[in-house]
């Protein structure tokens, strides 16, 4: 989100994209400092791909996630926390390819938050599934507790719910359900232009 | 609780300075004291409390959205909410004894105030042929008398059913399905008169008729327009999500001929900071704009923006949106690239600066919102305008991504969902279609009357018989004087109405009221308490359910009365299950969900704590227009202009109003208390016109049928209007809008921008609230 006074201009792009050889905009992976972790799956990618893509049943493997609402396909709310404690937050996707990647970033200013997904299959037939996440606290979060510091709980963090998330789909066998569109520059694209034409009354409201 | 008062209210004008901030600790007192006056302190409690809850009582005062189930306050609602829904629950009543008391005459010359001030209605009430009273009458008789009436009309086109944003989904459908049935697509909506321009620019350009945005795009752009909007009156909850914006760092722009308190800062009463502190900047930049010349505005802010890209190519346009998406820019952009500066001057009183500095906001900012309501949409180039909105929008790609979208801001809480049910003369043969595979009848196909319309078809004699679900036809339309002609030249008027208002005292040689159910109160059916469902403006559909005992155990739901008249009416053709309707309202949704797109196992989704969110096709990236993609258009300039010596008036409310209805005399964001009959002048064109404060005018409108439209006895009252305007309170200056006077393509009645000018009448004593 841009700064009440930035001087800078935005560019009406989603910031740190870059042109792929086959001409297509994409998000560009997070090289700066984040944490890594990635988790082998015994399911094939499709099916990996396809349960991640159902948020609104985090809460069933997650220790964090309480509840998802899809607002839409590009933006969900999640509320996380631990306890009673609970905290609200908007996230917008801003790429995703199916079976292949998909990223994130929040809409909060602080915390600021971003982070990817990549699916990638694995030679015995299953998936390997790597996220990267960076976040970034503000104000008295980012003073009284250094990079490194939260580096770590949210590496431990991670960890945690990709293997909560092996163990829930590997269980489950199946995907519950799967959203197969294509996410550019936070904006669905579709390859055939029908999809949602029937669902939706097309007739003008006053 | 207070007695209604017996006599009009006495009007002493008096002046105070505008307030600069809106809400804080004088909504929370206003609200009690109101709601205390019509009602108990329990009443009001189980209102309030049940208002805009999961499971509880939609707020019929506005159609903003609710935030999420786990994100609503305890209160959830606002003052003016909370005045509306307890002049709802109001403990007064109407008897027939009141009617015996006040002949027709009598109260067609009362003000809408003290019409509205005598409670609730109880009973159904008739005015036979040549009487000028109410009397009571049965159910049976009465819908006798109305379907009777239907029957025997040469032509169904020869009747007109109106319905207004109150009404839910449920009885909406089972309207348009009745006159449908009936023959007629004669289906005029309070849309035709509030956002039509907004429905049809939209639909042309983006595919669809409704908002694109949600509330957390709101809580996540980082800039905001407001444009011809008051949102510290007409949507006071849409201040908290302002509030929110601005705590995530957005940048507000705010365009309007006043500078309304509610644009400048906002004092949240249910957070500390609003109560003892200051609360929250709305506004960052203000534009004092003349009325109408929002269309220029945004032509200059396109122009600048093409000339920012060609200074710096490929950092300020969305090539890749433009190429994808769009089609048409080529011709846009050649003719945006003329706009001339001083039109844009003369239309919008801005100074190139002004509007340059607005720019720069623009390319600080990736995410943008345009909201606006009907500042921008009763002006004669509404659809133009928001046209021309769509083209700024989409020259940034500030469409279909989290956190930007266009929002117009609807005002009647289900005016959306009524639409959407069917509630249109021009409904698509796709939707015909669809009724007829469900209920086996073949709907009539050539299109029907809109407000205007019926109006002049009333006129003309061609429309005999006029029914309204809900609201206050007469003082809602334009050019009173005619509108009122036209209802009294009808051989029968019907109102379905939870409390009297002028629409039943200016009425056909025979009249019906058909009093029902409010929104607030237990509606009991034959399986069990129903609930109704509506849908706000940001397409989310819920359920709302009453709480409260009834008024009178006497009254029938919207619905009952609707289905019990079209059996009357129909005589069993076609089979469509009438009965089952009034009994069972998911039998309805039923039908609805294999009828409306995107009501899919409705009663499965609509009962989910959250209802279900309708999904906007410009939101999953496909534009159902024309070509497939979204348009950008090509809008000739207009510079709205008043005559010398005249004016450019806009009607609007007051702070204590609900639409047509005004609750007290004062306006106090504006400072105006005791009088309604004001008109606001900027302090120059007070002087120039020869005028001081407290002189009496009429106001006179210049139109090109000659005919002189005049509103009596106005006190003057210098205000930061914009130079050249002035404003004054609607439905009292609605006489002042021509019945031909519509914007171009929606129909819709120009409300704003009415040329007019100010007669001295010094001889005149103070002026009276009728």
């Amino acid at each position: 989100m841009a700064r009440e006074h930035d001087s800078r201009q935005a560019v009406p792009n989603t910031p740190g994209m870059r042109p792929d050889s086959d001409g297509v905009t994409r998000r560009r992976p997070l090289r700066r400092r984040h944490v890594e972790e990635t988790v082998e799956i015994a399911v094939p990618v499709r099916t990996a791909y396809n349960q991640w893509t159902q948020f609104k049943t985090f809460p069933r493997f997650s220790g964090v996630v309480h509840g998802v609402e899809q607002v839409r396909p590009t933006v969900t709310a999640w509320t996380i926390g631990y306890g009673p404690l609970r905290r609200r937050f908007a996230v917008e996707i801003v790429e995703q390819d199916p079976d292949a990647y998909l990223a994130w970033r929040g809409l909060e200013q602080r915390p600021s938050h971003q982070g990817e997904v990549e699916f990638r299959p694995t030679a015995s037939g299953g998936t390997a599934v790597t996220v990267r996440m960076l976040l970034e606290p503000r104000g008295a979060a980012r003073r009284l507790t250094g990079f490194s510091r939260i580096a770590k709980v949210t590496a431990r963090l991670v960890r945690r719910e990709l293997e909560n998330f092996k163990r829930f789909i590997e269980g489950l066998g199946q995907e519950g359900g799967a959203w197969r569109g294509t996410i550019r520059n936070g904006r669905v694209q579709h390859d055939h232009p029908e999809p949602p034409r029937s669902r939706v009354a097309q007739w003008p409201v006053g | 609780m207070q007695n209604p008062p017996g006599e009009e209210p006495e009007t002493t004008l008096s002046v105070t300075p505008p307030k600069k901030w809106a809400a804080g600790v004088p909504a929370v007192v206003h609200a009690l004291e109101y709601s205390l006056e019509q009602t108990s302190p329990r009443r009001t409690g189980v209102d309030l409390l049940a208002m805009n809850q999961v499971g509880g009582i939609d707020c019929p005062g506005c159609a903003w959205a609710d935030p999420a189930p786990g994100q609503r306050h305890r209160n959830e609602y606002c003052e003016n909410g909370a005045k509306h829904i307890n002049d709802e629950a109001t403990k007064r009543r109407i008897t027939a004894d009141f009617f015996r008391e006040h002949s027709v005459s009598d109260l067609a010359a009362r003000s809408d105030m003290w019409l509205n001030q005598q409670g609730r209605l109880t009973e159904p009430m008739i005015k036979r042929q040549g009487s000028d009273h109410y009397e009571p009458i049965g159910w049976n008789d009465a819908l006798g008398v109305l379907a009777g009436e239907l029957t025997s009309l040469a032509s169904p086109d020869e009747a007109v059913f109106y319905t207004s944003g109150r009404a839910s989904n449920e009885a909406a459908f089972v309207l348009q399905l009745f006159a449908r049935a009936y023959g007629t697509n004669n289906l005029p909506d309070c849309s035709n008169m509030c956002h039509e321009s907004s429905g049809v620019a939209l639909s042309e350009t983006l595919g669809t008729g409704k908002g694109t945005v949600s509330l957390d795009d709101l809580h996540h752009a980082d800039l905001i327009f407001l444009v011809g909007q008051n949102p510290g009156t007409n949507h006071p909850r849409q201040l908290s999500a302002l509030e929110e914006a601005k705590r995530n760092g957005a940048r507000i722009v705010a365009v309007n001929p006043l500078p309304e308190a509610g644009l400048r800062r906002f004092k949240n009463p249910q957070k500390p900071s609003g109560v003892i502190g200051r609360g929250t900047q709305i506004a960052d930049r203000f534009l004092h704009i003349k009325p109408g010349g929002d269309l220029a505005l945004f032509q200059a802010l396109n122009r600048l923006l093409l000339e920012a890209e060609d200074a710096r190519p490929g950092t300020v346009l969305d090539h890749d949106f433009i190429d994808a998406h769009t089609a048409g820019f080529e011709e846009f952009a050649q003719h945006a690239r003329t706009t001339d500066w001083d039109d844009v001057r003369a239309a919008t009183g801005l100074t190139r600066e002004e509007i340059e500095k607005v720019r720069d906001e623009v390319l600080r900012s990736e995410r943008v919102i345009v909201c606006w309501a009907m500042g921008i949409t009763q002006h004669k180039h509404g659809v133009p305008t928001i046209r021309e909105i769509v083209n700024f929008m989409m020259l940034r790609g500030n469409l279909g991504r989290a956190g930007t979208g266009v929002c117009p801001v609807r005002g009647h809480s289900n005016v959306q969902g009524d639409r959407t049910m069917g509630i249109w003369e021009q409904m698509p043969d796709s939707f015909l279609d669809a009724l007829q595979e469900e209920f086996g009848f073949d709907p009539p196909r050539p299109h029907g009357l809109d407000s205007v319309n019926a109006i002049k078809a009333m006129r003309e004699g061609r429309v005999k018989v006029f029914l309204a679900l809900a609201g206050n036809f007469v003082r809602a339309a334009p050019d009173s004087e005619v509108t009122e002609e036209a209802m009294r030249s009808c051989r029968l008027t019907a109102h379905i109405s939870t409390k009297l208002n002028r629409s039943h005292t200016v009425c056909g040689e025979t009249a019906l009221i058909l009093r029902t159910l409010g929104r607030t109160e237990r509606d009991v059916q034959a399986d069990g308490e129903p609930f109704v469902t509506v849908e706000n403006s940001m397409s989310e559909v819920h359920t709302s359910q009453g709480r409260l005992e009834p008024a009178s155990h006497l009254l029938l739901s919207e619905v009952a009365i609707l289905c019990r008249l079209a059996r009357r009416t129909l005589a069993g053709k076609p089979d469509i299950p009438w009965d089952r309707f009034e009994g069972d309202y998911d039998t309805i949704r039923d039908h609805i969900s294999r009828i409306v797109p995107g009501f899919h196992d409705f009663n499965a989704r609509v009962t989910r704590p959250v209802g279900f969110q309708l999904p906007n096709p410009v939101n999953e990236g496909v534009y159902n227009t024309s070509v497939g993609k979204a348009l950008f258009t090509r809008n000739e300039r207009v510079v709205p202009k008043a005559p010398e010596g005249h004016l450019l008036l806009q009607t609007l409310r007051s702070h204590d109003q609900w639409n047509t209805i005004p609750y007290t005399l004062d306006d106090r964001y504006r400072g105006i208390h005791g009088s309604r009959h004001v008109v606001l002048v900027n302090p120059a064109d007070v002087a120039g016109l020869g005028l001081a404060q407290g002189d009496r005018v009429d106001l006179v409108s210049v139109w090109a049928d000659g005919t002189e439209r005049r509103a009596r006895n106005f006190e003057v009252v210098p205000y930061p209007a914009a130079r050249g305007s002035a404003a004054a309170y609607y439905p009292e200056t609605n006489v002042l809008v021509p019945l031909d006077s519509v914007a171009d393509i929606s129909n819709q009645p120009t409300s704003k921008g009415i040329v007019v000018r100010l007669e001295p009448t010094s001889d005149r004593a103070a002026p009276t609230t009728a």
